[in-house]
């Protein structure tokens, strides 16, 4: 290793000190905190069984919400992305549209459900609106950027035919952008339970509503049944999501014959 | 008084000085031809050409001599520095409303083929038809069932028949190229543009492709404009051929049987032709 690199390490290890040092991130308070953590843990292996039914339903309730969220933000997300493409618009089109997705994407969901709830009260709505407005945000930037990768030997060729700039896009841009989407969509189907479990910490509904509550009133046992079915269902997703990628998209990379 | 009279009553008489040398036999009419992509170095100088109807016309050239270049100023993908096209009575010109109209009637297949890979070879041949099918009708993907059965005829035309359903980018290079050509018959053309389509091919998929672009040039009465590097291919199935070297158009020769005419010394060998090719090369 040559000393210029020994000097970026020790610059890196000074920041890193200096800054844990500026927000009063102590180690020491780490080490002084563990037995703490048993106690939690401790209380958390006193489960209350009885208490699965509940939880299995508010799952299911946070599961309703992120998936209406994920479909009817992906459909919001699709036109907006060919809009947002720089190489079918002017910039007149595509520069404004960026910034508005890109303020979408910038607050996490959980600001985007303060700002609902404030708006259409407690509850799952506001959590769905939230989660819609993160998915447009999200998925169409991951849209307009696989747009602006598409080939341009097909667009060309299919130009050169004189068709419309609307049937280039149907029958070239679409199909060419199509095979990143259903991994964008599983993806962000993902993502946005995960994301639905906590909105509840703001009021907007889901299992999150259930976890913040035990917590603050100590019952940690209680909050660990809704925190253990959180994971098993999440891991469930991930499972199932592997399976669909692999059937769909990895046997398309491949060039093996796909039916979907 | 019909428009063209009154039009040479109202317009300067040079204005159709040009247009008057074209007969009706020809399709294409190059003069003094000039074309840039940077504005410093032309890659086509005073080109000069013209294509009658019904030809099987091949421009062969080594990479970089401007040959695909050609292509592009024939569908008006690009327009010359100088000089001046003539395409069935239009100067190419892509956003041109009514070249664009023109230019559903001629049939390109670039060297990439430019097919759109994730669909089905059906899908593909149908885009050929695009310009003939409705706004709401093509955004809806709905053909309708006369253009359905043209597509399949012209799939098992060019040899593909059973494999319409299948995805474009499961096929071999031979296939991909019967799709491309059938896309362009799907147009209904009465121009054929082809960039060096078999030149990455072995010799026996090359000849199978090069005889179906002839027996669909010749069963349609196309006119068909071909660019080869491979001088061989062009003299056994082309009937005119121009060699172009350095963005110029060094020699013109008619093919008919076994006879090669070169248009300005007269007859010529297939030797000499070679020997004179290949002296051009870099």
């Amino acid at each position: 290793m040559n000393p210029k690199n020994n000097l970026i390490i020790a610059l890196v290890i000074a920041g890193i000190i200096a800054m844990s040092y500026n927000i009063d991130a102590n180690p020491a308070e780490f080490v002084k905190g563990i037995p703490n953590l048993a106690i939690v843990l401790k209380e958390m292996t006193e489960v209350e069984p009885n208490l699965f039914g509940t939880a299995f339903w508010s799952m299911l309730e946070t599961i309703e919400m992120a998936f209406i969220g994920t479909v009817v933000g992906v459909t919001i997300a699709l036109p907006l992305s060919m809009l947002a493409a720089r190489n079918l618009n002017s910039k007149f089109v595509y520069v404004p549209l960026r910034g508005i997705l890109a303020a979408a994407r910038t607050f996490p969901s959980i600001l985007w459900a303060i700002l609902f709830v404030i708006m259409v009260g407690l509850g799952t709505f506001a959590g769905v609106l939230a989660i819609i407005m993160y998915t447009v945000g999200f998925i169409a930037k991951l849209q307009y950027e696989s747009i602006e990768a598409v080939d341009s030997d097909p667009v060309e060729a299919v130009n050169s035919i004189g068709v419309s700039k609307w049937q280039l896009i149907r029958h070239v841009i679409i199909p060419e952008s199509a095979p990143h989407l259903l991994s964008q969509i599983l993806y962000m189907f993902d993502y946005n339970v995960r994301q639905t479990s906590i909105l509840g910490l703001v009021g907007a509904g889901g299992i999150g509503f259930y976890i913040i509550n035990y917590i603050k009133f100590f019952e940690y046992g209680k909050a660990a049944v809704f925190m253990l079915v959180v994971l098993i269902t999440v891991l469930i997703i991930d499972f199932v999501s592997v399976k669909i990628r692999d059937k769909y998209i990895v046997k398309a990379q491949k060039g093996m014959e796909v039916k979907i | 008084m019909s428009f063209n009279k009154l039009a040479k009553q109202l317009l300067p008489t040079h204005f159709f000085s040009n247009l008057s040398t074209i007969s009706t036999k020809t399709l294409i009419q190059m003069n003094n031809v000039w074309a840039s992509y940077d504005a410093k170095n032309y890659s086509l100088k005073e080109i000069t050409l013209s294509i009658e109807r019904g030809t099987n016309y091949a421009i062969v050239g080594q990479s970089g001599s401007g040959k695909s270049t050609l292509l592009k100023l024939i569908n008006g993908m690009m327009i010359p520095s100088k000089g001046q096209i003539k395409v069935d009575y239009q100067t190419p010109n892509i956003n041109n409303k009514e070249f664009k109209r023109a230019m559903s009637k001629i049939g390109y297949i670039p060297q990439s083929l430019g097919l759109v890979k994730n669909i089905t070879v059906l899908e593909n041949v149908l885009i050929g038809s695009l310009p003939r099918i409705g706004k709401l009708n093509s955004l809806l993907k709905k053909f309708p069932e006369s253009e359905i059965q043209e597509a399949e005829k012209i799939i098992k035309l060019v040899g593909l028949g059973g494999k319409s359903e299948r995805k474009t980018y499961m096929l071999s290079g031979g296939e991909k190229r019967r799709v491309a050509i059938a896309r362009a018959l799907m147009q209904k053309p009465i121009l054929l543009l082809a960039d060096e389509i078999v030149s990455e091919l072995d010799q026996v998929t090359a000849r199978e492709i090069m005889d179906l672009v002839a027996d669909a040039q010749q069963r349609l009465n196309l006119t068909a404009v071909m660019v080869h590097h491979d001088m061989h291919l062009a003299l056994e199935y082309a009937n005119r051929v121009a060699v172009i070297k350095e963005g110029q158009k060094i020699l013109e020769i008619g093919i008919e049987g076994d006879k090669i005419i070169d248009f300005q010394s007269g007859n010529m060998s297939q030797q000499e032709i070679m020997e004179l090719y290949n002296s051009n090369e870099p």
